[in-house]
């Protein structure tokens, strides 16, 4: 795509001397930059609808965060009274801001590691199997792929449901094990190993159909050098093919690690829209705060700390996608 | 362009046997075998969930509410979609869905076409900081947002209204909306605008009668994308808005929550909502990919 792309790219980086055919490129150029008002006639609605609901809402809850507001202000309609960086103190001599820091950074590592682990596998074995299995893969990861996430995790619900889940059912089958009634969000540790399942059973699919599609970029005279060199199977994989991988490897992780840190909907949903303290990370912890104890101020907080704390993944990703050269 | 053609053609001509027939070389028959094994497994495990929400959808209470489960329904019913369909609120949020859905994806759309037009074909002052805009505001969690939201949307009475969720949804879009449609406008070789300027065209003209055609099928594409996005939201409209105006999705929550669970019409009810996704979803699967990875794949 890049490659496609460059005749677009600015002009002023561009020396004369390695332009094919200098007419023609002069013409391209001068018909990319002019336009005058155009762009910014053209661009204007698309920058107000984002600066009205998404900028100023941005600047509004930095605002907040530095702010009192609760329904008395709300439904009395009175101003909100500054409290200077006490939201931020509050945030920070809470224990249970550090617990659910550790949460959700714990829940992050552990659950893209495995996704992107498994993806990874999954495209690799998408290139070993049988025809006939790699469509039945693929199938089963399309219908999973496109099952909205609320779907997704009221499925799970049932799935793991104490009285009547298959689950539970499927495991007492083994002999010597009781499972009939179990609860599975008591212990948090196994409520968050299904939240987790949850999260990766749904995160593959995207992982290893775009890892397979890198992998038809493998070139197989290399494959085959390789073994022929006598090369072994991790050697051939580790210096062959997840070099040519790793591009794609760096975006699928930094996405999944944005997405994944910020979850919510599955533990909101598998809470019943209350998570207890062991469940609660920081989106949910956020929302709770501004919504269930309408506290908006002190939410805000959190919320600015969220994305403080991603800011410098989100930074990564950015330069990624820059320095890949798809945006130009 | 132009002398980037014949290498696309060469590595074309490559790629072509390479993907029809994988390379044999030292693999043994046991290893394939076991590779098949995992793979059939991989499959049944991922589909579990899909088919068991299917399975349990056509079954009649009383054999959803037994310790042995069942694998295909004993009696086959379709109560559960019929009471799913005449619950409270159903057929009034499946209404409210479509109308703010389509309404997202139509203002989406218009406004972002012109915007990534702008990117696409002019180089401008501020172009790249709104790129960098449009890439970075995807990645804010909603819920950052959702509380200013809540409050601004308030103030001006917009909460509790179609409108006010139709807004938010166009923004909520927007971002991928103008991204994607940026690379199949950058896909149209600008030869064409030339020649039709050269021609005596105005840029009018140029944009309605050569771009907007030729961006026929990633304007399909997109608001297709878009159409999921929006149906599938229901933290922010359960959030803005009361019970007469939320979408499906937001039933499919407040099903859960308000009396208990009834498996069987949960399920039918996921299935009734899920559909239009799955179906668009399974569609245009092929430009999501790319979309979010585009330009990682190089050859």
């Amino acid at each position: 795509m890049s490659v496609v792309d460059s005749p677009s790219a600015p002009p002023a980086q561009q020396p004369p001397a390695r332009v094919p055919a200098g007419g023609r490129a002069r013409r391209k150029r001068r018909s990319a930059t002019s336009g005058g008002f155009a762009p910014l006639v053209l661009t204007l609605p698309a920058l107000l609808l984002l600066a009205g609901l998404l900028g100023y809402p941005l600047v509004r809850m930095v605002v907040l965060s530095f702010q009192s507001l609760g329904l008395r202000q709300l439904f009395g309609d009175l101003p909100a009274t500054d409290v200077g960086l006490d939201n931020y103190t509050k945030i920070f001599t809470d224990e249970t801001f550090y617990l659910v820091v550790a949460r959700t950074v714990g829940f992050t590592v552990v659950s893209v590691l495995a996704t992107v682990l498994l993806g990874l596998g999954v495209a690799l074995l998408m290139r070993r199997v049988a025809a006939g299995v790699r469509i039945a893969m693929i199938v089963a990861m399309m219908f999973v792929w496109a099952m909205p996430q609320l779907v997704a995790t009221q499925t799970f619900r049932w799935l793991v449901d104490s009285d009547f889940g298959v689950l539970n059912y499927l495991i007492d089958l083994l002999p010597g094990v009781d499972f009939a009634n179990h609860s599975w969000f008591a212990d948090p540790i196994q409520g968050w190993t299904v939240i987790t399942t949850i999260v990766v059973w749904a995160g593959i699919p995207f992982i290893a159909i775009t890892l397979n599609a890198g992998l038809t970029q493998v070139p197989k005279e290399l494959l085959e050098a390789a073994v022929v060199d006598g090369a072994s199977a991790w050697q051939t994989l580790r210096s062959v093919t997840l070099p040519i991988l790793k591009p794609l490897m760096i975006i699928v992780t930094t996405l999944s690690v944005i997405w994944n840190f910020g979850l919510f909907t599955q533990v909101w949903v598998v809470r019943n829209g209350r998570p207890e303290d062991e469940y609660q990370v920081l989106a949910t912890w956020a929302y709770s705060t501004a919504f269930k104890n309408n506290n908006y101020g002190l939410g805000s907080a959190i919320a600015v700390v969220t994305v403080l704390l991603l800011l410098g993944v989100m930074a990564f990703y950015m330069r990624q996608m820059f320095k890949i050269g798809d945006v130009d | 362009m132009v002398a980037t053609a014949p290498q696309t053609a060469v590595r074309r001509r490559r790629r072509k046997p390479r993907e029809s027939d994988t390379p044999t070389v030292g693999r043994s028959k046991t290893g394939t075998a076991v590779a098949n094994t995992v793979g059939v497994l991989f499959a049944i495990v991922m589909f579990f969930p899909v088919y068991w929400v299917v399975n349990t959808a056509f079954k009649p209470a009383p054999e959803i509410l037994q310790f042995e489960p069942t694998f295909f329904p004993h009696t086959f019913t379709l109560d559960n979609f019929k009471s799913a369909f005449n619950a409270p609120f159903f057929q009034q949020d499946l209404l409210n869905g479509v109308i703010i859905t389509c309404g997202a994806v139509v203002g989406a759309l218009l406004v972002g076409f012109l915007a990534a037009l702008a990117i696409a074909r002019f180089r401008f002052y501020g172009r790249k900081s709104i790129i960098l805009v449009v890439l970075s505001v995807q990645m804010v969690p909603f819920v950052a947002i959702l509380i200013p939201l809540f409050l601004m949307l308030q103030k001006v009475d917009l909460t509790n209204s179609l409108l006010g969720i139709t807004l938010v949804y166009i923004v909520l879009i927007l971002p991928y909306t103008v991204w994607t449609l940026r690379g199949f406008i950058q896909a149209i070789p600008r030869e064409l605008d030339e020649a039709a300027l050269i021609d005596g065209a105005s840029r009018f003209q140029v944009f309605w009668k050569i771009i907007l055609p030729l961006t026929g099928p990633g304007l399909v594409a997109t608001s297709v994308y878009g159409f999921i996005q929006a149906w599938n939201e229901f933290i922010i409209i359960n959030t803005l808005n009361d019970q007469a105006h939320q979408n499906l999705m937001a039933w499919l929550l407040q099903n859960q929550t308000s009396r208990g669970t009834f498996w069987g019409p949960l399920m039918a009810g996921s299935i009734l909502t899920a559909l239009p996704v799955v179906i668009f979803f399974l569609i245009i699967q092929r430009n999501i990919a790319t979309g979010l990875t585009a330009g990682a794949v190089k050859g």
